[in-house]
């Protein structure tokens, strides 16, 4: 009796595209605030610059900010009523500095069912890659959210 | 010798451990005092078949072998010596299997399945006994889980002494430092899958606490 998932599979292999959202020197040192980080070259362009990189950089999980103004397709998954956000995971790939602009590539990565004390869940996994202006890859970001029954 | 029998690295979707990571902590845990020989990787409804620790496992002197937890409409399972033609006559990510059936699949290929956790509330397999369901192919099951809440392992432990059964034990590891907070201690030396699985059948070992492999620890 396997367990049959009924969800929209079209949109394995489709790219959904986000941006391009402006890096600001306030947007990064608000960034920063929020995580108390106290690095000079997350907070002072100066220091930045100093330390060799091109502007003021942001924090290796900067591109969070910009997951939430990411517009994701309703995958019409069949189960469950309630769905919660089961956690990020950002693998930083290169520098992100004031004045870049970033565009986003969002695609679904996976869907699958667990069972654990809380009964059976699945799991929707959507994965993101960040590019800068120069169509560099600059982060990639892993999204899952949770459907309980 | 002192088998970790359930543990989940970054191959599993839940875990944040890697491999190297486990194996250097059982390093601050043998500084400590205590004896962890070896570790099962028992990654979530999956089997890394080609994944090969070998050199990390000589690196850091920790038997490294690979098994899976499977989920099953009757609780999770630990697999044990798992063999390709296993892996292809079952789909380990088929969270609704029969873990009946699975038990049988897993003896036909060479393999043990035993329940893990069976404590657990609502997912253990006392709480499906209870409701009525047999499992007259379970002999062994996890005993002390290192992730249980207050009262679970003591429902495997009642379990077992029910109905006669064995019991193993497992850190349940997904962090680094829970590695070794259970384990099973086997007469045999093994150093294969297979040893594993030949060791389970031969009901020579008992589940501890990470304290019980001190040194004088009477165990």
């Amino acid at each position: 009796m396997v367990m049959e998932l009924e969800y929209d599979r079209s949109l394995y292999g489709k790219e959904h595209l986000a941006g391009p959202f402006d890096v600001t020197t306030e947007l990064i040192q608000a960034f920063t605030a929020s995580l108390s980080e106290t690095n000079p070259v997350f907070i002072d362009e100066a220091a930045a610059l100093a330390a060799g990189y091109k502007g003021l950089l942001a924090p290796p999980t900067f591109c969070t900010v910009f997951v939430s103004r990411v517009k994701l397709p309703d995958i019409n998954l069949d189960f469950g009523k309630m769905q919660v956000h089961a956690g990020q995971r950002v693998q930083p790939r290169g520098d992100i500095v004031a004045g870049d602009q970033v565009t986003a590539s969002s695609h679904l990565k996976d869907v699958y069912p667990k069972t654990g004390r809380s009964g059976t869940m699945v799991f929707v996994v959507w994965e993101t890659t960040f590019r800068n202006q120069h169509g560099e890859v600059v982060a990639d970001v892993q999204e899952s959210f949770a459907v309980k029954e | 010798m002192y088998l970790d029998m359930h543990s989940h690295s970054v191959s599993s979707d839940d875990s944040r451990a890697t491999v190297e990571q486990y194996l250097k902590w059982i390093q601050v845990l043998r500084k400590r005092g205590n004896t962890v020989d070896g570790i099962v990787l028992t990654e979530h409804r999956k089997f890394d078949a080609h994944l090969d620790y070998s050199s990390l496992a000589e690196q850091y002197n920790v038997l490294v072998l690979k098994g899976s937890e499977l989920d099953t409409r009757f609780g999770h399972f630990l697999v044990y010596g798992v063999t390709e033609p296993l892996t292809k006559e079952l789909d380990f990510a088929d969270v609704r299997m029969d873990a009946r059936e699975l038990m049988k699949a897993a003896s036909h290929h060479g393999a043990f399945a035993l329940p893990a956790h069976p404590g657990r509330f609502g997912i253990g397999l006392v709480d499906y006994m209870e409701q009525g369901e047999s499992f007259p192919d379970v002999g062994i099951v996890e005993l002390l889980n290192g992730g249980s809440r207050q009262g679970e392992n003591e429902r495997a432990s009642d379990l077992c002494s029910q109905h006669g059964y064995l019991g193993t034990g497992g850190s349940d590891a997904h962090l680094t430092s829970h590695i070794g907070t259970c384990l099973t201690n086997f007469e045999a030396t093994i150093v294969t899958e297979q040893d594993l699985v030949e060791a389970l059948h031969s009901g020579q070992f008992k589940p501890v606490w990470l304290q019980d492999t001190q040194k004088g620890a009477s165990t």
